[in-house]
C-alpha cells in the first residue's frame, strides 16, 4: 500500500514571498507621496486590502490577518510588539518596515494554517 | 443520545477579551509616563500578559496579540487591519488607552481551530 504524503510546501508560511508582496503594495500606494492627514485613512485601508487580496491569490489554505500603521515623522517614539499562540510548524508572520521623508509605515502579516 | 452543546465555549467573546486587555494594560503601564528606556519592556509585558490570560480561557483558539505604544507629541498615527478568516467563528477586539504622555493600542485576534 502506498501512502500519499502531502507536499510540505503547501503548509508552511513563505515569509519572503509575503514580504515582497507587501512591499510592492506599500510602494505602489505611498511611494511618491508625503504624509497627508486627509488621505492617510484611505492609504492604510488600501494597503491592507491589496496585500490581503494578493496573499489570498496565492491559493494556500491559510487564514490571514494584515495590519498596517502609518505614522507621521515628528520625533515621537513608536513601539510595537506582538505575541502569538499558534502552531509554530505551520503558522507564521512577516513584518515590513518602510519609510520616506515624512512618514513611517509598518505592515504585519499573520498567517494561520487551516486544518481541514 | 444527548449532545452537550456549549455555545459559549467556542466563540470569540469580545467583552471578555476586552477586559483581559484592559487589565493587562493597566497593570503594565498604568501609572507611568512615557519613558524611552522602558517602552520595549512595557509592550512585551502587555502582549505576554494578554496572551497568557487568553490561553487560560481554555478555548480552542489560536491567538495573535499586537500592541502599539506611541509618545504623545502631536504626530498623526493611523492603523488599519484586514482579515481573511471564518466570520462565524473568528473575531477580534481592539482597545485604545491613553494617559497624559502616551497612547496604547492593543489588538487581539482569535481564530478558531
Amino acid at each position: 500500500m502506498e501512502e500519499f504524503h502531502p507536499h510540505n510546501d503547501e503548509m508552511t508560511f513563505n515569509a519572503e514571498e509575503a514580504h515582497s508582496i507587501v512591499k510592492e503594495c506599500i510602494e505602489g500606494i505611498l511611494g511618491k507621496v508625503d504624509y497627508n492627514h486627509n488621505k492617510v485613512n484611505q492609504w492604510t485601508a488600501t494597503i491592507v486590502e491589496q496585500s490581503l487580496t494578493h496573499l489570498v491569490k496565492l491559493g494556500k489554505t491559510y487564514k490571514y490577518i494584515v495590519t498596517c500603521a502609518v505614522m507621521q515623522k515628528s520625533g515621537a517614539g513608536l513601539h510595537t510588539a506582538s505575541s502569538c499562540f499558534w502552531d509554530t510548524t505551520t503558522d507564521g508572520t512577516c513584518t515590513v518596515r518602510w519609510e520616506n521623508r515624512t512618514m513611517n509605515c509598518i505592515v504585519n502579516v499573520f498567517a494561520i494554517a487551516v486544518v481541514l | 443520545m444527548d449532545e452537550f452543546q456549549s455555545g459559549e465555549e467556542t466563540s470569540f467573546v469580545v467583552d471578555e477579551v476586552s477586559n483581559i486587555i484592559k487589565e493587562a494594560i493597566e497593570s503594565a503601564i498604568g501609572g507611568n509616563a512615557y519613558q524611552h528606556s522602558k517602552v520595549n519592556q512595557w509592550t512585551t509585558a502587555v502582549v505576554e500578559q494578554t496572551l497568557s490570560q487568553l490561553t487560560k480561557l481554555g478555548k480552542p483558539f489560536k491567538y495573535i496579540v499586537t500592541c502599539v505604544i506611541m509618545q504623545k507629541n502631536g504626530a498623526g498615527l493611523h492603523t488599519a487591519s484586514s482579515c481573511f478568516w471564518d466570520n462565524t467563528s473568528d473575531g477580534n477586539c481592539t482597545v485604545r488607552w491613553e494617559n497624559k504622555t502616551m497612547y496604547c493600542i492593543v489588538s487581539a485576534f482569535g481564530l478558531a481551530i
